[in-house]
């Protein structure tokens, strides 16, 4: 079962920014009141540099 | 995904319909963010709703630019809708629990999204896959097992079919007593997700399906078995790596690579493409943390601790403890049982300074009863 949590991060392994998309980067609160102010869901990916 | 998914020219339409928000989960300044959301696996994809405070959308996994563009569809739908029917509403539902860590509440949410779930529900796929592994957390493994025989059928032939099979195999082999019957049906119904040329895997959950299978294969004492899988798996992963396009990509598929390459009792093989990786990204922790794994793998202990220094100077937080972690292995097999333990003890006074949100109870009791074994 170890290794169920293992298999997803293949293709997460990433390096920093997110360059493409905007993402903002571990700022949580500026993406909530940015989302509140724009009225738009916000879209969370949770990584690791693995 | 940053490498093959966030890049896509066809995610540039929704990128002013939702703010965009990476958490790094060993990045000290999210661990607020991670008390809140418990994160079981990477990647895990969220989407919030900052107005209501609500989870609208959670998927645990990798995910293809198909996948996605549906995720985003679905939670913008979601997240403008007046009212859900049943099975959305019960689906939602599931969503939050399981964000909030509560797995056992939220397998009864998606069982209910299941039982209510209308013909041809577009959402089934993904209700399948999030209560298969909702069940697999709870560690409710014979009824993991079973309910991914029940909704293999219902999955066959898309996307979601990968994770319901592996996933349920994965529970299937560590049921005990074993269940000869629900093992092999899961590992028919995995091979057939495997050789079905029409559906469209993330290497993740192509390489998820290798390793379901040798595991599965390993538990049933078939050894011949899993060494053809393994050699199998590490020609798919070095293919993958051979097709990238930039160092970014290739790298990408370092982790798995060398995890094959030790489970062949070949881990030399891993060195030039971790040095490369070493020169493409000197800031990375991770190529030297991988090179003090392998270079331990083939008893060049003095190697092993010189990647290990380059790699300690790099990390922070969490990573810090497996580096450690892997440090003390090493002295152990140098014979040096003092160093050991002083460097277990270091990573057990690192691991409990740690801020709540990456701090680990389980990791930390696991780093104390090996340090107990060490003479």
């Amino acid at each position: 079962m170890k290794r169920l949590l293992a298999v997803a991060v293949l293709v997460c392994a990433a390096f920093a920014a997110h360059a493409e998309l905007p993402f903002i980067e571990n700022d949580y609160k500026k993406a909530v009141a940015r989302a509140q102010a724009k009225n738009v869901p916000i879209f969370v990916e949770a990584w690791a540099p693995w | 995904m940053k490498a093959y998914v966030y890049t896509d020219k066809s995610l540039e339409r929704y990128a002013g319909r939702f703010v965009w928000l990476a958490i790094n989960t060993e990045d000290a300044a999210n661990a607020a963010f991670l008390k809140q959301y418990p994160i079981p696996a990477l990647p895990t994809l969220l989407v919030l709703d900052a107005k209501r405070g609500q989870v609208t959308l959670r998927y645990v996994g990798g995910a293809t630019v198909p996948q996605v563009k549906k995720l985003l569809d679905e939670a913008e739908q979601s997240y403008r809708a007046r009212s859900l029917s049943p099975a959305d509403a019960a689906l939602a539902k599931g969503d939050g629990l399981a964000a909030a860590g509560k797995s056992k509440e939220a397998v009864k949410a998606f069982d209910d999204a299941i039982a209510a779930a209308p013909k041809n529900w577009p959402r089934f796929g993904r209700t399948a896959e999030s209560l298969i592994y909702a069940l697999s957390s709870t560690a409710d493994y014979a009824r993991c097992a079973t309910r991914a025989l029940e909704l293999y059928p219902r999955v066959k032939g898309t996307v979601s079919a990968a994770n319901v099979a592996s996933t349920g195999l994965a529970c299937a082999a560590a049921v005990e007593p074993r269940n000869e019957t629900m093992v092999e049906q899961l590992e028919n119904a995995t091979q057939e997700v495997f050789d079905d040329p029409k559906i469209v895997l993330s290497d993740d959950d192509r390489s998820g399906l290798y390793l379901a299978l040798i595991d599965s294969r390993d538990a049933a004492g078939d050894d011949e078995g899993v060494v053809d899988l393994q050699t199998g798996w590490s020609a798919f992963l070095d293919q993958s790596a051979a097709r990238a396009k930039t160092a970014e990509q290739r790298a990408v598929y370092d982790s798995h690579r060398l995890s094959a390459y030790v489970a062949l009792g070949i881990p030399g093989k891993a060195i030039p493409m971790l040095e490369q990786s070493q020169r493409d990204f000197p800031n990375d922790y991770n190529p030297p943390a991988r090179l003090a794994y392998a270079y331990k793998e083939m008893k060049e202990y003095d190697k092993a601790l010189a990647a290990s220094d380059r790699a300690l100077e790099l990390a922070t937080g969490p990573r810090r403890i497996a580096l450690l972690s892997t440090r003390a292995d090493v002295y152990v097999a140098k014979g040096d049982a003092k160093t050991a333990r002083e460097t277990l003890e270091q990573a057990i006074a690192e691991a409990k300074a740690l801020p709540e949100g990456q701090r680990s109870d389980r990791r930390i009791a696991s780093l104390e009863k090996r340090l107990a074994t060490i003479e």
